[in-house]
């Protein structure tokens, strides 16, 4: 093979890209952050995420707790990118992998005004909802009682101004349902637009 | 300009001291290329076992302390793309953006950890094939380098994510590495480091001669480098040694090595037995 039908394979290669079968292109470019699968605390926006993070890792390897996972190239684009799995191991705020990140994907910022989603009770299968227990679990391991959680007539409320979607709630909620636990992080705010 | 033929019998008996020096900056280059593969390869241990966590990343990005490394080509896409400009990546560029002025493309022929497993790729075929020089059989014209390195920056801003930041292959050996500590399994676009060390059984460093869009970008840069290696005609026995030796596919004995091209690895000069080749600052 010489060079020229060489760099034409690789170009008639290159060409066939967007002709891939099914959804497969469209599930490449899809953001891998769903309900309970987060991005580490100070995330910007998913719009522009893949393209700050340079995959480095480095908020990886601080993360005491383990928390934050690295995804392949089954994420399409996203591979390398970081996610929080908050059902496994939650965040818990401590802000080690925004000091260390290069690029500005994680961005500084208070504990308090972290926003990596909103926690949701689904009041049908919550124990103390339903009435089964008087369980107040998510309530003890919220970083913020009375603020993010509060118990309205001994059952859990969430106060969206004051929930930072941390995942300690659905780390600890003793209730597994299909979705996931009785009190799941929506990833509400890392679909916010950048531009206009 | 000294005529000697080419036939090892006619050789001059070579000269134990000038022996010794011969080979000098293989050594150093092997040493530095194995501490910063070293580095990334133990870090993660450090951090994942002791909670160590004073260096931090790889090659694409290195925090020692509060000394932060950025790899030009994935900090420039990142900012291209993103369209807003991050201080703490800019400056983290600044170091081996001037390393890359100065020197040219040392990082990749001193540091890279893909230079790494390729030097050691090298070694084995060495043993196996009792011949340090290989043949080189799929050679690519070497502008295709630039023609890698636009088309990967168009590439990376049409699609609005940097393709060679989870493509990148000295990345993706850190990656690898800290996949491997942290989480005991494997990330499946590994299979092109694999890719890569295959090929470097047909010719040397095709990756890093043509296809690396870093390398590109580094070479760019240090196409008006200071550090050069300089030919003394007047000492050169036109043996083709040096050309013979070049991972880059250049004849430094027709000047070559003055070109973007030349990475700066020191190969020749260590092939030279008439010191016809130095590194020279000017």
């Amino acid at each position: 093979m010489n060079r020229r039908d060489f760099l034409e394979l690789a170009g008639l290669g290159l060409a066939c890209l967007p002709f891939l079968p099914g959804t497969a292109g469209a599930e490449l470019l899809q953001s891998p952050v769903t309900v309970n699968r987060l991005r580490p605390p100070g995330a910007v926006p998913e719009e522009i995420f893949p393209a700050k993070c340079i995959r480095c890792g480095r908020c990886v390897e601080v993360c005491p707790y383990r928390s934050i996972i690295m995804l392949d190239i089954r994420a399409g684009i996203h591979a390398g990118t970081p996610l929080v799995e908050a059902e496994k191991i939650p965040c818990y705020l401590c802000m080690k992998c925004v000091d260390v990140c290069p690029t500005g994907s994680l961005q500084r910022i208070r504990q308090e005004e972290t926003r990596m989603g909103l926690a949701v009770i689904d009041r049908f299968s919550c124990a103390a909802w339903i009435g089964t227990t008087l369980c107040r679990t998510c309530y003890d391991k919220c970083p913020y009682p009375e603020k993010a959680i509060r118990l309205d007539r001994l059952r859990p409320v969430i106060d969206q101004s004051a929930c930072t979607g941390c995942g300690l709630c659905t780390h600890a909620c003793p209730v597994t349902t299909k979705g996931g636990k009785a009190v799941n992080i929506e990833p509400i705010y890392a679909r916010a637009k950048v531009t206009g | 300009m000294k005529t000697e033929a080419n036939d090892p019998a006619v050789e001059p008996v070579p000269d134990p001291a000038r022996e010794q020096g011969r080979r000098r900056l293989r050594r150093w280059r092997l040493f530095t290329l194995t501490g910063a593969f070293l580095l990334i390869a133990v870090n993660p241990f450090l951090n994942f076992y002791f909670h160590w966590n004073f260096v931090q990343g790889w090659y694409q990005s290195l925090g020692i302390g509060k000394l932060w490394f950025v790899s030009p080509l994935e900090g420039l896409e990142s900012l291209l793309i993103a369209k807003t400009p991050y201080g703490p990546s800019i400056v983290g560029m600044v170091i081996p953006v001037v390393i890359a002025l100065l020197l040219g493309r040392v990082f990749c022929s001193w540091l890279c950890p893909i230079s790494f497993l390729l030097e050691l790729v090298d070694r084995v075929r060495g043993r196996l094939a009792r011949s340090s020089t290989l043949v080189n059989k799929l050679v690519v014209a070497k502008k295709v380098l630039w023609f890698t390195l636009i088309a990967e920056l168009l590439m990376s801003l049409v699609l609005g994510t940097p393709l060679f930041v989870f493509l990148s292959p000295p990345g993706l050996v850190g990656r690898e590495i800290m996949m491997a500590v942290f989480f005991q399994k494997l990330a499946i676009e590994g299979v092109l480091i694999v890719a890569i060390l295959l090929l470097e059984l047909l010719t040397r460093r095709f990756f890093c001669r043509t296809f690396c869009p870093l390398g590109g970008l580094l070479a760019f840069l240090g196409r008006n480098r200071k550090l050069r290696v300089r030919l003394t005609p007047e000492n050169c026995s036109t043996c083709g040694k040096c050309a013979r030796h070049c991972p880059m596919v250049l004849d430094p004995a027709k000047g070559e090595s003055d070109s973007a091209y030349c990475w700066n690895c020191g190969e020749c000069v260590d092939a030279c037995r008439h010191e016809a080749l130095r590194f020279r600052w000017q």
